[in-house]
């Protein structure tokens, strides 16, 4: 290699190495959750690789609501189905005494 | 599901913890979700009814589990846990659903969101009385311990499919990333997220932290009705170019149209998967029928989700629009209780009445006995008076079978009664069909009116099912699919007419007209000579009754044109002429009313003049001179027979066109059948009509010319009048010598 064609390859080097952590930033930045711990009911860290806690099942509510309000999310209908409204009464109204709810928990 | 507070077993159906972990357990059905694999979890997986989760309630109070209470009777919540809401059901690509259904019925409840993930394997059930353990994947972690999941946001739409993708398709033959049940939303790229975003709206007061996504008016669906509509529309999309949305034209397409059907209607004119035609629950189990294939009975989808190729039906849907719905038709059980209200048996009440006939019924398939005559009904009945005898959640044992629109019980004699259904189980209710929309190429009209209005359309003609399995023979028992909506046979086939016949040979009658007046003018030839051989100097048509003729004129030519443009459905005359279908249905409209109006003047003019005279007789005898072709000196008054005739009959026309015109203003209020009624009656005569002054204008232009001048200045000559109008003449002559100083 000719000692004046060094500098270029090295910047060529640099720009290369330039574009890979900027792709690789840039997919880091399209993740939804940047990583985080596994939680327990009981809200402890579960970690396999020290064998923390790591024969219990992983709690959504400890794990995702560390960061995320998972009482107000768990207010839609999805995760209610009428549960918000379930009564033993709901469905006298409309001669229908069978019904609790006006979703698919107490509506049939 | 069982109420919080019972005060016997018999009450209690099924219950929230066998709502999540029912379902049957063999292998091939283990990973097809009961009702709580559908449930993403939170809310009533978690919580009871008193707001304690369920396994610390339990552990704390272990006799729950042998109480009434419906969220813990015969529960096992302190075993299983409870299921948390799993996040990752939604937002993780490549959940195994199967996995999490599978977890839910062996009663791994709180296993279930790590096992499904893949981050860890779950040994051991709970429904087999062994303790659950995890061994996670540590690939999957960090050197802190820390996983890095690739999630999605927002949901992928395959996650949403582990369950619409299921109960969808039975309700409405949905499916999505399906090539053959396609989807043009789907095709362009869009996800369930584009169309049903978390609602963020302050009036509503809901935030996109909630988690309530937008939604449509769904018919049967009740859940939050008060966040229905909340989705953007197609309208919405397809004004604002919402994603690129194209603004559709629709030019092709009559105004009425668009106001009494929902873009659904003709935008999803097929299903390609097979939906459910109905369910039978005889057995006790919920048996799910797929469509009907009503050309091959044999030849049906065996199973719901199979390729096949059906037409919905169609019901006036809440904001009044006819739309596609799919209907699926309930058989099952009641007990008509001391209250007067039908309760719903449960599924076990069927199932041990079932058992006890099933030998004697002998069916060919034992899961579905498809009850269909009076003897089976009587012997099932029968068997539901026994099973429920001591039932404590009855005051009274009065079982009906509920089946196609009718019920069935049994007489104090024991014998079938069968009356028609109108209690709550014979309401039928469709599943709104608003998926698996074509390309507006596959839509219904892309072909022109035919593809309704033919007599093999579905639109009308096609067949829907009532009862799945109908007297005498259990085969399904079908009604023409526009009796649905509204339309008597006879104004379907009425409009058959109009479609088949009328519009078709309109244009060879006129053609016909044409050539006989062709006919005429070359066999007797124009009556040149006379009404110039001298000067115009007598008043034959006043300013009036000229200004009156110029307006009827006018409106009718504009009526006849736009009539045209509607008759024979000309999008580029219409574009070119009116823009759109709406300009020219009020320019049409406003000419008939000004067309009727003149009429009615006319008729105040002339009325008195177009009475039949003695004289006439001569005149039609000798067919006024207009066949034969020799001349001939006829008796007639102002208005000579032939004018009389026309005079009558252009009056007549004028009614049934005015009156029918009138109707179908207001079309869009009008029931469908008085509709149908009025626009076959209404193109019928206006092609008459049409046909009429075809010929009225060839006799006052080319068989006779020169005399359109009369239009003009209203005059005649004396010799013109005393040759055409003698009896008149005379008495214009009489009269001006009376006149003369």
């Amino acid at each position: 290699m000719e000692r004046q064609n060094v500098p270029r390859l090295a910047a060529l080097l640099l720009a290369g190495l330039g574009l890979l952590l900027f792709v690789s930033v840039a997919m880091a930045r399209e993740r939804a959750c940047i990583p985080f711990h596994l939680k327990t009911e009981d809200g402890k860290i579960i970690n396999p690789l020290t064998g923390e806690n790591a024969d219990q099942p992983y709690s959504p509510r400890q794990t995702c609501g560390a960061c995320h309000n998972y009482d107000e999310i768990t207010k839609g209908y999805h995760f209610q189905q009428g549960w918000d409204r379930i009564s033993d009464d709901f469905g006298k109204k409309m001669d229908k005494p069978w019904v609790l709810s006006d979703g698919m928990l107490g509506k049939f | 599901m069982a109420k919080k507070k019972n005060t016997s077993p018999d009450e209690i159906d099924i219950t929230i913890f066998e709502w999540v972990g029912g379902g049957p357990t063999d292998p091939k059905q283990i990973g097809v979700p009961f009702c709580g694999g559908c449930h993403p979890g939170g809310g009533g997986l978690e919580f009871d009814r008193d707001g304690k989760r369920y396994d610390q309630r339990l552990k704390a109070e272990p006799t729950l589990a042998q109480s009434l209470d419906g969220d813990y009777y015969k529960s096992k919540w302190d075993k299983s846990g409870v299921v948390e809401a799993d996040c990752l059901l939604c937002h993780l690509p490549g959940y195994n659903f199967k996995e999490r259904n599978k977890q839910l019925k062996m009663y791994n409840f709180k296993w279930a969101a790590t096992a499904a993930s893949g981050i860890g394997q779950v040994s051991g059930f709970v429904r087999e009385d062994q303790q659950p353990t995890v061994q996670y994947n540590k690939r999957l972690f960090n050197e802190d311990g820390k996983i890095a999941l690739d999630l999605a946001y927002p949901p992928p739409s395959e996650n949403c499919n582990f369950c619409h993708g299921i109960s969808d398709a039975k309700k409405r033959g949905f499916s999505w990333n399906d090539r053959r049940n396609h989807d043009v939303h789907n095709a362009r790229g869009m996800s369930c997220n584009d169309c049903h975003p978390a609602i963020d709206n302050p009036a509503l007061k809901v935030t996109k932290l909630q988690h309530q996504f937008a939604k449509g008016d769904e018919n049967v669906s009740s859940v939050r009705d008060d966040l229905d509509n909340t989705i953007m529309t197609c309208r919405d999309c397809h004004s604002q170019g919402y994603m690129g949305a194209p603004r559709p034209t629709h030019l092709g397409v009559r105004p009425n149209h668009l106001e009494k059907l929902a873009c659904e209607t003709c935008h999803i004119p097929t299903l390609h998967i097979a939906g459910g035609e109905g369910f039978d629950v005889t057995t006790g189990a919920m048996v799910n029928y797929p469509v009907f294939n009503l050309k091959d009975l044999k030849n049906s989808p065996k199973q719901i989700g199979d390729y096949f190729d059906w037409h919905p039906r169609y019901q006036r849907i809440k904001r009044g629009q006819l739309a596609p719905v799919n209907a699926l038709l309930g058989v099952f059980f009641t007990n008509l209780d001391k209250d007067g209200i039908y309760y719903p048996l449960f599924g076990r009440e069927n199932k041990k009445a079932y058992e006890k006939i099933k030998d004697q019924l002998q069916p060919k398939n034992p899961m579905k006995p498809e009850l269909h005559t009076n003897e089976q009904i009587k012997l099932m009945l029968t068997a539901l008076t026994e099973t429920l005898q001591g039932n404590k959640r009855f005051q009274q044992i009065k079982p009906y079978y509920h089946k196609g629109g009718k019920h069935y019980h049994l007489n104090d004699k024991g014998e079938v009664v069968v009356e028609d259904d109108h209690t709550h189980a014979g309401h039928v209710e469709g599943f709104n069909i608003n998926h698996n929309v074509a390309p507006a190429a596959l839509a219904l009209g892309a072909n022109g009116c035919g593809d309704c209005h033919s007599t093999e359309a579905h639109m009308f003609k096609g067949q829907i099912v009532t009862d799945m399995f109908g007297p005498p023979d259990g085969k399904p028992l079908t009604i023409s699919s526009g009796r649905l909506f509204g339309c008597q046979p006879w104004a379907f086939y009425l409009n058959q007419f109009h479609q088949l016949y009328l519009s078709p040979y309109a244009n060879i009658l006129m053609l016909l007209v044409v050539f006989g007046l062709v006919l005429h003018y070359t066999g007797q030839g124009p009556k040149v000579a006379d009404y110039y051989k001298s000067p115009p100097e007598i008043v034959w048509f006043p300013l009036s009754e000229r200004w009156t003729h110029l307006f009827r004129m006018v409106s009718f030519l504009v009526l006849a044109f736009t009539g045209y443009i509607f008759f024979f459905n000309n999008i580029t005359l219409l574009r070119m002429s009116f823009g759109t279908p709406q300009t020219a249905v009020v320019v049409h409209w406003v000419a008939g009313l000004i067309f009727i109006a003149a009429s009615i003047a006319s008729v105040a003019l002339w009325g008195k003049y177009a009475k039949f005279a003695p004289y006439d007789k001569e005149w039609l005898a000798k067919k006024g001179g207009y066949i034969g072709g020799q001349e001939v000196e006829v008796p007639a008054g102002r208005l000579n027979a032939g004018q009389k005739i026309f005079f009558w009959l252009t009056g007549i026309l004028t009614l049934i066109t005015g009156v029918t015109g009138i109707f179908l203003i207001f079309k869009s209020s009008l029931p469908l059948t008085l509709s149908c009624v009025m626009s076959t009656i209404h193109g019928f005569f206006a092609v008459v009509f049409v046909a009429s002054i075809i010929a009225h204008a060839y006799l006052g232009t080319i068989a006779n010319p020169g005399t359109w001048q009369v239009l003009v200045h209203g005059k005649v000559s004396r010799s013109w009048a005393k040759k055409h109008h003698s009896e008149w003449y005379k008495e214009y002559v009489k009269q001006e010598e009376e006149e003369k100083p």
